[in-house]
């Protein structure tokens, strides 16, 4: 009996739900995130609702499954840019239901796009001595030939084994050459993007680049 | 100013547009700069009482909600629409200016110089937008008049003096963004391509 009480007392409505994130990797779609608090111990179900401005009608999610557990995915239709849309996530079992603070959010101001694609590092040389070029694409998503987003990259490098990454701002390039390089030194290299206004994506994953042997006198070498 | 009008005369235009659209960027990270910096000591009554986003006097200009409708556009008209929202900008921007003088704002200081600021950059680039339209033809000359209305006075109470202010300026912080954005599809498809 004194286990069936236990069980019993613990049955609740869902605890509030906390919108976390939002984002736009490209100012057409956008994504948002949130965690669901505890269940009550029962079966609990998650609905997103959200109101853009100058309109009182209320819509659920368009797609739950795009972006994972717990999101809801606005595609380029869903997907008014200038508008603010009131976001709230509702948590529902079987002994009622609870509602998220609501978020406003203007999708122009949650850009982040995703990392660079294609991030190639090759030697090359330069009168017997070499350099890396380093050169990338914009995330596929991101449309800047229009001009509907516009990106700047950045790079950092690093000779494999130290702590220290050095950082480069490549502009809107799509291109860097990078000198003084270690003889027959490992180099890790990562690129990011920004767009002209939002956040700055993850780095790209990391390329390896040996540099070979030769000769030369840059200040490492008299050093070590 | 962008440039003189003698000198302009024999600048390209995809140049005044890389120009003009420097200056839209810079316009437009001015003001997130000063939401931020305003966000860091708002009332939690303003954020209650703030007027909706429907409520700012450009609001009623019919421009694109996303990237299809935009790139469907003529240059003419988005330029027009450009020039239209920063034509609106001018009185509202005084105002700003007038009242930033005395806001009940710890960063009072730093927020009235980058009023100053904005309205510097919005005057140049109000000029260079005006040599451009003269260069795009007589469709781009037309321009939709949203006056103000709000009065020269944005309050008497601290709170009320920073709600309207906040209100007024995050209505500018999207019309800055829609008028770079305008501005750099422009300049691609002046450049051709981006």
């Amino acid at each position: 009996v004194f286990t069936l009480c236990v069980k019993a007392m613990r049955y609740s409505p869902p605890e509030k739900p906390v919108l976390t994130r939002c984002r736009s990797p490209e100012k057409e779609t956008f994504t948002c995130w949130w965690e669901p608090g505890s269940d009550g111990g029962l079966p609990t179900t998650y609905a997103l609702f959200y109101r853009k401005e100058n309109s009182e009608t209320v819509y659920e999610c368009p797609d739950y499954h795009t972006a994972g557990e717990n999101s809801c995915f606005f595609n380029k239709n869903d997907t008014s840019i200038w508008v603010n849309y009131n976001i709230t996530v509702v948590a529902t079992n079987a002994l009622g239901s609870t509602f998220s603070d609501p978020v406003d959010i203007d999708v122009v101001y949650i850009v982040k796009p995703n990392h660079p694609e294609k991030v190639t590092v090759t030697v090359m040389e330069d009168k017997g001595w070499p350099f890396l070029r380093v050169s990338w694409e914009p995330p596929h998503q991101a449309d800047t030939r229009s001009g509907w987003i516009t990106l700047i990259y950045e790079l950092r490098v690093k000779l494999e084994g130290e702590n220290e990454w050095e950082m480069h701002l490549a502009g809107q390039q799509k291109m860097f050459n990078i000198f003084s390089l270690r003889s027959g030194g490992t180099y890790l290299v990562q690129v990011r993007c920004k767009p002209d206004h939002g956040f700055w994506s993850e780095w790209s994953t990391t390329s390896y680049i040996k540099v070979p042997d030769y000769f030369h006198r840059e200040k490492p070498m008299w050093v070590l | 100013v962008l440039c003189v009008a003698a000198v302009c005369s024999a600048v390209p235009v995809s140049d005044l547009l890389d120009r003009a659209s420097q200056r839209s960027d810079t316009l437009h990270a001015l003001s997130t700069l000063l939401t931020h910096e305003l966000d860091s000591h708002f009332p939690p009554l303003g954020r209650v009482i703030m007027p909706r986003p429907s409520m700012c006097h450009t609001s009623s200009l019919q421009t694109p909600n996303d990237k299809e409708q935009a790139l469907q556009v003529s240059e003419s008209d988005l330029l027009s629409l450009a020039r239209s929202l920063l034509q609106a900008w001018i009185d509202p921007l005084t105002v700003l200016s007038n009242s930033a003088n005395n806001l009940p704002h710890p960063a009072q200081n730093s927020i009235s110089n980058k009023i100053q600021e904005l309205q510097e950059h919005s005057k140049s680039l109000g000029d260079g937008l005006d040599i451009l339209s003269g260069k795009m033809g007589a469709a781009a000359q037309g321009i939709s008049f949203l006056p103000y209305r709000g009065g020269n006075d944005i309050g008497h109470d601290k709170i009320s003096k920073l709600t309207n202010f906040h209100f007024l300026l995050s209505c500018f912080r999207r019309d800055s963004h829609k008028i770079d954005s305008f501005l750099k599809v422009l300049r691609c498809r002046a450049a051709k391509m981006c």
